[in-house]
């Protein structure tokens, strides 16, 4: 059964080769400024980037038009997602939030969040984990973590 | 000289020296253990602590984080398939395949072992042959240098995995991200867009942690709860004195140690580079190589012991030239001249005591490792990370932040961290290769330096590249191994049709 | 030389006996931005020293050196120079380094963004030629100079920092020309000097000391000669005007009140008498020359002119 072209478009493969031809061509543009010789490597790597795309776009619709079905990238898009954006908002927080703070929120919120319910076993994780980094980075070796851009330095 | 390695000896037995190195080892475990923490990223944290301490003390817990570290990387390599250290990315190759297989124990003894025996190879040609090698890594100028990339990235060939154009994808980005930041001769910006955090480089650490621990950290988190696969009950442990009669690697060993402390004093290499290049070897040589990467002990063995072999031997530049071999011993060179060490020919007659006490804390720390290893690796870190899938995602994620924010302080690495991480989540479900954006990144950048340096130094005449010995075996060499596996292929098929 | 600290120590010592009834300073930990790696030189320089700071300071002072590596430097000075002028945020400065990167890209500061404190370390340049070059004497290397332009290689650290301004200043004193291979760093340079891929190099005095048995030291870029290495001749004593080194100091954000600047440049300058502050700096291989405030000011606006007047003729980039 042939695909309906929106979904041979929507295929991981092209649209990764196609994100690929689009940032690579974009990077081709400070080249440009650079000193001939200074472009040349960097030239080379995106316009072979962008040329083995093309073929692996090929290669993908040839697999699309002989009706192979492309793997999706995940059966679980949400938690996926969902990972991504506590793992960024995680980044966030420990910037301008600081990063004690964050981390002791982050610990069980994640785990709680992705299945693991028990309370005492997020209490102890939670407590262990940051009172060792505590103990070996700031008791230790007198490290420095962000302290949250939020309160000034 | 072998009178002052003798009379250094005593130095390094007294209690404190000692238990630094001791410490040492099992603070390089745990943090090569560690997903998202690196050996050189705990050892510049080190570093300014260890101006109030007594030099051998200093030393000596380099020493050891250093070849804890090295093997400590193997660990969540073969239980989580997340390269500890840059190093033991090749360690990934059939050690998380041994670790499905039921065979995770044997694995890490297979690693800590090899680790050891590497290690303790590497220490001797520190301590024995550091003056004559120094003056092998006199004769790589840049065109010779440029020629040890060149040859570093052919070896890219044998990682391409079953899809070559995606393979060469994954190349091309690797070298491209090599090149961002200041331009190696003329150091003007190079897509860095104005940030000066850019300037340097990308740091291969935080490539690394971005490519290999978020997209398993994702899987760990997508699942619905339950315990990892790979638990400490079907590791399969038995003692270690029991598995050593099946270790029967000594070619594997040798082969290994030999590229490992050669790539080491070849300046700006390092480690990953000898880990593949001894799993290559090993693979090519083998009688079976179709069982490579479906979990074959003897390819840890190969990228485990060349990935300590070059410990020690990176010291031998950076000891006697002030250039280090690896990223590690450019941090460790810091902590040298902190107590007043200063590289170069005086430092061994100037300070022998410490000098030599600390290549003997290197070979302790090399043999230390089998005892501490050993134990250490299959009764509690294997367990750790037998934790609930949602929580140790949880705990991995913070250990990432911590590992890349601590290289330079700033959390502008975190972020860039975190983008090549949703690079690596698409490459890693569609099948892209890894291992050659890691090449890439490391040989480059370096090979486009160098080439440019020889260019400048033959005044544009680009018959300077072959205008030595050393240059042409190079050459040779590099296109033995590229094309060398192909005419092998078609002398067996012609034999078979006759 | 002498006189000029006798002087400043004379007028530090009155402040400070002023200064101690008007205010508390130090009331809390300094913080002293170090631009580089632990380890580095410029990282030894600040942990050296910061015990003697404190030292003189007195009052239980206390400094806390923080590293922000990054950009040559650059991230940790601009950072510096952005920093609240209340004495509680210091920062290594290093010339021509420093100075240079205004010119050649953007930067978030100039040279009237800071408050000077006090140079420390002064590691004067040295030209070097390999064994193998067969160039042993500076009157052998500039003949070939002369009679082959461009056909001696000179390995240094990368353009635009203190071994480029040295060979520009050599090619303008004896009107020569070399060819240019900007290694990363001075190790690399020295190491190619050594296997005699390069012909000549220009490293630092610090840089050379442990090797002067396998090159050719063929002079060193100061007035006098230095203490470091006393048994290496001047420039000026081959009849050569060639004076040019690496700097390193501290400096504070403009701006900072005068009685805490005062505080603090009494004590960097009471640096140059500690005897063991200099032991402790000859063992990290750090050449010393002690200047401070208005002299230091003057020395990097000199510096910044230099290396402008080389930017206009010649960038290099």
């Amino acid at each position: 059964m042939p695909e309906s072209r929106n979904s041979r478009l929507a295929r991981p493969e092209t649209l990764t080769a196609v994100g690929i031809i689009v940032v690579a061509a974009g990077f081709l543009v400070p080249t440009y400024d650079l000193r001939a010789i200074s472009a040349l490597l960097p030239a080379a790597m995106l316009i072979g980037l962008i040329v083995l795309s093309v073929f692996l776009l090929l290669a993908d619709q040839r697999k699309a038009s002989a009706g192979e079905d492309a793997a999706p990238m995940t059966t679980s898009p949400k938690r996926v997602i969902g990972a991504f954006l506590m793992i960024v908002s995680y980044a966030l927080a420990c910037d301008f939030v600081g990063f004690y703070i964050s981390t002791v929120v982050t610990i069980p919120l994640v785990a709680w969040t992705f299945g693991y319910r028990s309370p005492v076993g997020l209490l102890i994780a939670t407590v262990i984990v940051v009172g060792t980094i505590w103990a070996i980075f700031d008791f230790g070796m007198s490290q420095d973590f962000p302290t949250g851009r939020l309160w000034g330095r | 000289m072998y009178s002052d390695l003798l009379h250094a000896l005593p130095d390094v037995f007294a209690w404190t020296n000692f238990a630094a190195v001791v410490i040492g080892v099992i603070a390089g475990i745990v943090v090569g253990a560690m997903p998202g923490l690196s050996a050189t990223m705990a050892i510049s944290v080190l570093v300014p602590f260890t101006f109030g301490l007594e030099p051998l003390v200093a030393l000596g817990l380099m020493a050891g984080i250093y070849n804890g570290a090295m093997y400590g990387g193997a660990i969540p390599a073969v239980l989580l398939r997340i390269p500890g250290t840059p190093a033991a990315v090749a360690t990934t190759f059939d050690g998380y395949p041994m670790a499905q297989k039921g065979e995770g124990g044997f694995a890490l003894q297979v690693a800590v072992v090899s680790s050891s025996i590497g290690g303790i190879a590497s220490a001797f040609a520190l301590m024995l042959l550091a003056p004559p090698l120094s003056k092998v890594t006199l004769l790589f100028g840049p065109s010779e240098v440029f020629w040890v990339a060149v040859f570093g990235l052919a070896s890219i060939i044998f990682l391409l995995g079953g899809n070559p154009i995606k393979g060469l994808i994954s190349a091309c980005f690797g070298v491209f991200v090599s090149v961002i930041g200041s331009d190696p001769i003329y150091g003007n910006d190079r897509f860095t867009f104005g940030q000066l955090e850019m300037l340097d480089g990308i740091n291969i650490v935080i490539l690394l942690v971005g490519l290999y621990a978020l997209p398993p950290v994702i899987d760990l988190l997508e699942t619905p709860l339950k315990t990892d696969g790979v638990n400490s009950s079907k590791l399969g442990t038995e003692p270690i004195w029991k598995a050593l009669p099946r270790m029967n690697y000594w070619k594997t060993w040798l082969r290994g140690s030999f590229l490992g402390i050669w790539i080491g004093i070849l300046p700006g290499a390092g480690g990953s580079m000898a880990a593949f290049m001894s799993y290559n070897e090993a693979r090519r040589t083998s009688k079976h190589p179709e069982t490579w990467g479906e979990g074959e002990p003897e390819g840890v063995a190969a990228a485990e012991v060349a990935n300590n072999a070059d410990t020690a031997s990176a010291l031998i530049p950076a000891l006697t030239l002030g250039i280090p071999g690896t990223a590690v011993a450019a941090v460790m060179l810091g902590g040298l001249l902190v107590h007043g060490l200063q590289p170069g020919p005086m430092l061994f007659r100037d300070n022998p005591d410490i000098v030599f006490g600390f290549m003997w804390q290197f070979l302790f720390g090399a043999i230390l490792l089998v005892l501490l290893g050993g134990s250490l690796a299959t009764n509690s870190f294997a367990r750790l990370l037998n934790l609930p899938r949602p929580l140790l995602g949880s705990v991995i994620i913070v250990l990432m932040l911590i590992g890349v924010y601590s290289i330079h302080g700033r959390m502008f690495d975190v972020y860039l961290m975190l983008g090549f991480g949703a690079i690596g989540w698409v490459m890693d479900r569609l099948k892209f290769p890894l291992p050659p954006v890691v090449l890439g990144l490391i040989l480059g950048g370096f090979a486009e330096e160098n080439l440019r340096l020889a260019l400048r130094i033959g005044r544009g005449d680009p018959l300077v590249l072959f205008q030595n010995t050393t240059s042409l075996i190079l050459v040779a060499l590099t296109v033995a191994v590229v094309v060398g596996p192909t005419l092998k292929k078609r002398f067996i098929d012609s034999r078979k049709k006759a | 030389m002498l006189n000029i600290f006798k002087k400043s120590a004379i007028a530090g010592a009155m402040i400070l006996s002023a200064g101690a009834a008007l205010a508390e300073y130090p009331e809390k930990p300094i913080e002293v931005i170090v631009g580089y790696s632990a380890g580095g030189g410029t990282d030894v320089m600040a942990r050296t020293a910061a015990p003697f700071i404190e030292k003189y300071l007195g009052d239980g002072a206390s400094l806390v050196v923080k590293n922000m590596p990054g950009a040559s430097g650059q991230i940790g000075v601009t950072e510096a120079a952005n920093a609240d002028p209340d004495g509680y945020t210091l920062g290594t400065f290093n010339l021509p380094g420093m100075m240079a990167r205004t010119i050649d890209r953007e930067a978030g500061y100039d040279r009237d963004s800071f408050t000077y404190l006090a140079n420390v370390v002064n590691d004067p340049n040295v030209i070097v030629t390999s064994k193998e070059s067969g160039l042993d004497t500076l009157d052998k290397l500039l003949e070939e100079a002369k009679a082959n332009p461009l056909a001696v290689t000179v390995g240094m650290s990368s353009l635009g920092g203190d071994d480029h301004f040295a060979l520009i200043k050599l090619q303008q004193a004896t009107d020569t020309e070399y060819t240019i291979v900007p290694f990363k760093g001075s190790a690399p340079a020295r190491t190619a000097l050594l296997g005699g891929h390069v012909a000549m190099g220009i490293l630092n005095i610090s840089e050379v000391a442990e090797f002067q048995d396998q090159l050719n030291v063929l002079g060193v870029a100061t007035n006098e000669r230095s203490q470091f290495a006393p048994d290496l001749p001047t420039f000026k004593e081959q009849g050569l005007d060639l004076v040019n080194g690496s700097m390193r100091g501290f400096i504070a954000p403009a701006g900072l009140p005068e009685d805490v600047q005062a505080k603090l440049i009494d004590a960097f300058s009471q640096l140059s008498d500690d005897q063991e502050f200099l032991d402790a700096m000859a063992a990290t291989a750090n050449p010393i020359e002690v200047v401070t405030g208005e002299e230091f000011k003057q020395l990097t606006s000199d510096l910044y002119d230099l290396a402008n007047s080389v930017w206009q003729t010649t960038p290099w980039n």
